[in-house]
């Protein structure tokens, strides 16, 4: 019987970590998110310069970077760009307050969790819906 | 470990200073977005960017991103590479994209003062 349950214990033992089965508490996926946001905004530089450097060329080049920020695949580059930023910049300002000792205990620190996610949900939200896009 | 350059503390702190800095110029950047024409036109976006104040806080903003990116994906990288050859390789790329990034910003920032 013992014997029994031991082997049991031992064969639902994970072997090896898979990812997909853990379930990351809300602050963790937060943190994650902040990860990935971050190289997200890495990879958008260069486009970005590159924007930036066209739009003050020239009369024409003002005119071609409005079209292209205009087209569809673009725009939702933007949102997706625009998404990246206010999560990392939210985020951001948690991890100082955490750095600061505030938010640090786990009830404040879910509550935190939510607020970033509450602010960059509004943020882009207001942003996209103003037409500023 | 000194072919990381920044060590210890020092990244540490870099990555919150210049932080606080891309908060402080975001929040000016969306208060002149707010008192800004719905439509903005090439003389008014380059009156913007010009504007000896613009033009020094966007210098400072690439330099804080320069080295904020530059601590965030070496990180990232020392995390997930570990192969020594292939950290270095992808390492170089990523500065070269970045360094390469910040001169073509600064570049188009100084011509508008020599032109």
């Amino acid at each position: 019987m013992y014997n029994n349950m031991n082997n049991n214990i031992k064969n639902h033992r994970p072997v090896y970590l898979n990812l997909l089965k853990i379930r990351l508490p809300l602050p963790g996926m937060v943190s994650l998110a902040h990860r990935v946001s971050g190289v997200g905004l890495f990879v958008s530089l260069p486009f970005i310069v590159y924007l930036l450097d066209l739009s003050v060329s020239s009369q024409n080049g003002f005119q071609q970077v409005q079209r292209i920020l205009h087209q569809p695949v673009v725009v939702i580059l933007e949102i997706l760009i625009l998404w990246a930023f206010a999560h990392h910049f939210f985020a951001g300002i948690r991890f100082l307050l955490i750095d600061a000792d505030i938010g640090v205990e786990k009830t404040d620190s879910r509550t935190g969790a939510w607020l970033v996610i509450g602010a960059e949900v509004i943020t882009v939200l207001a942003i996209v819906l103003y037409g500023v896009l | 470990m000194s072919l990381y350059v920044l060590e210890g503390l020092r990244p540490w702190v870099i990555q919150r200073v210049s932080a606080v800095y891309m908060l402080l110029f975001t929040l000016y950047v969306a208060w002149c977005l707010l008192g800004a024409d719905t439509t903005v036109s090439y003389a008014s976006w380059k009156g913007w960017l010009f504007a000896p104040f613009n033009t020094t806080a966007v210098g400072l903003f690439v330099i804080a991103v320069l080295f904020h990116a530059w601590i965030g994906i070496r990180d990232v990288v020392l995390d997930y590479v570990h192969n020594i050859m292939l950290r270095i390789f992808i390492l170089g790329m990523l500065i070269g994209i970045l360094l390469g990034s910040g001169l073509w910003v600064f570049r188009l920032l100084l011509l508008s003062v020599v032109a």
